[in-house]
């Protein structure tokens, strides 16, 4: 399986990167900088992740030809947030923003343990997206569109806070309908 | 003519013999001290055979040719400021200070405390006259003297007030998403023109142990460093890295001090971040599956400071050595925060001062998959032309710091220079 990983110089990319090998089994992970996005070609590719990241989803214009390239893309942290501005979602200050630290939350009917790192979150969600798991304060943790194959996790499944990471890779999968 | 020779020395006669080396060839030395989980072999280098500077402009490729060339192990340190051209982070600060040297010797010295073995490699004649040193090394007594810094105010970079204000900027920056967890550091200068700078290290080093001490000499500089941090350790392909986060005083009751560290949700937080970014860091270079988290949230004690810690593992792939590896993770997300590269960019920002050997790392290189390596914390730069020592501390902010807090742990983490060497 061939996937495109679009690194939004955060810290954590090379995290993903190993485990989407692990869980995927056979996966070619194409590391590709944010700034490529421009020229970057999408073709050839089963799936694209777009990688967490410092700032807000406006300083990260240009994500609109991802999104509809009809290409299945799976956005964590800052990629959920990028998935959400697209469709007309919008992001503010998380109040008492929380960083590093793991937590249970409701995830398909299920507890599961999932790390945390966000300054900012989803105050209102964007058009034909609807939320599928939030924390107990009811802070959107998971995004998925209603048609297309676009999925949003606002915690970090790469995390070694996340006590089964490679769940929420094969879950993606299974949405996306690649497993 | 090269010569080997090894001999059975224990700890005491080893610092003794460290001392007169130090008194009579040039040598550089990364001094461990037994017992803690960052222990690592000692390595003393005698009369430098080889150098290479390292500049803004030298490529990885060079640093390579240099190390893994005939003639080793190799010596000697990388400073931030090579990091800050590493990770593309513009600065528009001066220092004369160099961005790395590394060196080969006539003579290498190793000693691993543990077997309280020394073996020596190099040249005939100055292995004879170390031969006949460690053989008299049992009438050698004498300590050399002790060594405090002027009882004078160093001037500050950041005083006080300035690092509270900077810690509240960086607060501002987590809130907006820029960074999770940010070193801010403040620099002390002394002026203290007749420094004996040796023997002040020599002090420190007999009654305030740590795993990674080091000596360095560049130019007019002498890199003192006091580290209890490694950075990686790569043996026979093996990765091990030991970011440590989280700072406690041991107070009136150790186990409660420990207990109230392990427990705390900020620090631990602070710790996680670090490991997430270390394990970021070293999985460019290391095979699929390998990289793992261990022991996480261990303490040991140094300094009168608990610190915690973790261990980072992984296996370094077979197409790639310990400079690859090095290179991709400098500096030390322990030392920048997380994300690093814009934690960098707001440090250039929210510091007035240059880093230079602080939060670098001083390394000895053995081949392409052997290396051992510290984070330069807890470290001075005696200029010697100028008459200045530099000491550098800092601490890591996250959402939870308060202001005047960070300033006290980062004062803590000065206690050994800022009381003239009697904390």
């Amino acid at each position: 399986m061939n996937i495109l990983l679009i690194d939004n110089n955060d810290s954590f990319t090379r995290n993903l990167e190993h485990l989407l090998v692990g869980a995927v089994g056979k996966a070619c992970v194409r590391i590709e900088s944010y700034a490529n996005l421009e020229n970057l070609s999408l073709e050839g590719h089963d799936f694209v992740v777009v990688s967490p990241g410092p700032g807000a989803a406006e300083d990260y214009p240009g994500y609109g030809r991802v999104f509809d390239s009809g290409l299945p893309v799976l956005g964590v942290c800052l990629g959920m947030q990028l998935l959400n501005a697209h469709f007309g979602g919008t992001t503010g200050r998380l109040p008492g923003c929380v960083h590093g630290q793991a937590e249970e939350i409701e995830f398909h009917g299920e507890r599961v343990t999932v790390a945390r790192y966000h300054s900012l979150y989803c105050t209102h969600v964007g058009r034909a997206l609807r939320v599928t798991a939030r924390n107990d304060q009811g802070v959107p943790m998971a995004l998925e569109h209603e048609s297309r194959p676009l999925l949003g996790y606002q915690f970090h499944p790469e995390s070694f806070l996340t006590l089964e990471g490679e769940r929420f890779v094969h879950h993606a999968l299974r949405f996306f309908g690649l497993a | 003519m090269p010569c080997v020779f090894s001999a059975s020395l224990d700890p005491a006669r080893f610092d003794a013999l460290a001392g007169i080396l130090a008194g009579r060839f040039c040598t550089d030395m990364l001094l461990s001290s037994p017992g803690y989980a960052g222990e690592s072999r000692s390595f003393i280098g005698l009369e430098p055979s080889a150098e290479l500077l390292i500049e803004k402009a030298t490529r990885p490729g060079r640093i390579k040719e240099f190390a893994f060339g005939p003639g080793g192990p190799v010596m000697g340190f990388l400073s931030y400021t090579y990091g800050l051209g590493l990770r593309s982070v513009e600065s528009g600060k001066q220092t004369r200070f160099p961005h790395g040297h590394l060196k080969k010797y006539r003579a290498i010295l190793k000693y691993d405390a543990a077997g309280e073995t020394l073996e020596f490699f190099g040249e005939e004649l100055l292995c004879s006259q170390a031969i006949q040193l460690v053989e008299s090394i049992e009438n050698f007594s004498e300590l050399p003297p002790e060594v405090r810094l002027p009882r004078s105010e160093p001037r500050v970079s950041l005083d006080r007030a300035g690092y509270e204000a900077g810690v509240a900027e960086t607060l501002e920056r987590i809130r907006d998403g820029w960074t999770y967890q940010l070193n801010l550091s403040t620099r002390f200068t002394w002026s203290c023109p007749d420094l004996d700078s040796l023997s002040l290290f020599l002090g420190l080093r007999r009654r305030f142990p740590a795993p990674f001490y080091g000596y360095v000499r560049s130019g007019p500089y002498r890199v003192l460093s006091t580290s209890p941090e490694r950075f990686l350790k790569v043996e026979d392909g093996r990765v091990l890295s030991q970011p440590i986060k989280g700072t406690a005083r041991v107070g009136q009751d150790e186990k409660e001090s420990y207990r109230k560290l392990v427990d705390s949700p900020k620090e631990g937080a602070e710790l996680s971040m670090i490991v997430d970014l270390i394990r970021n860091d070293i999985s460019a270079h290391c095979e699929y599956g390998s990289v793992r988290v261990e022991r996480h949230k261990s303490v040991f004690r140094v300094d009168d400071l608990l610190q915690m810690y973790a261990d980072v593992r992984g296996d370094l792939r077979a197409d790639r050595d310990c400079i690859d590896l090095l290179l991709d993770a400098f500096p030390g997300g322990s030392v920048t925060g997380c994300p690093k590269q814009s934690s960098m960019r707001i440090i250039e920002e929210l510091e007035p001062h240059t880093r230079d050997i602080f939060c670098g790392s001083l390394l000895v290189i053995e081949d392409e998959r052997t290396m051992d390596s510290s984070v330069a914390i807890r470290t001075a730069v005696y200029d010697q032309e100028r008459g200045l020592l530099d000491y550098w501390a800092g601490s890591g902010i996250v959402i939870a710091s308060d202001p005047h807090a960070e300033y006290l742990e980062t004062m803590a983490k000065a206690g050994k220079f800022l009381q003239g060497g009697t904390a």
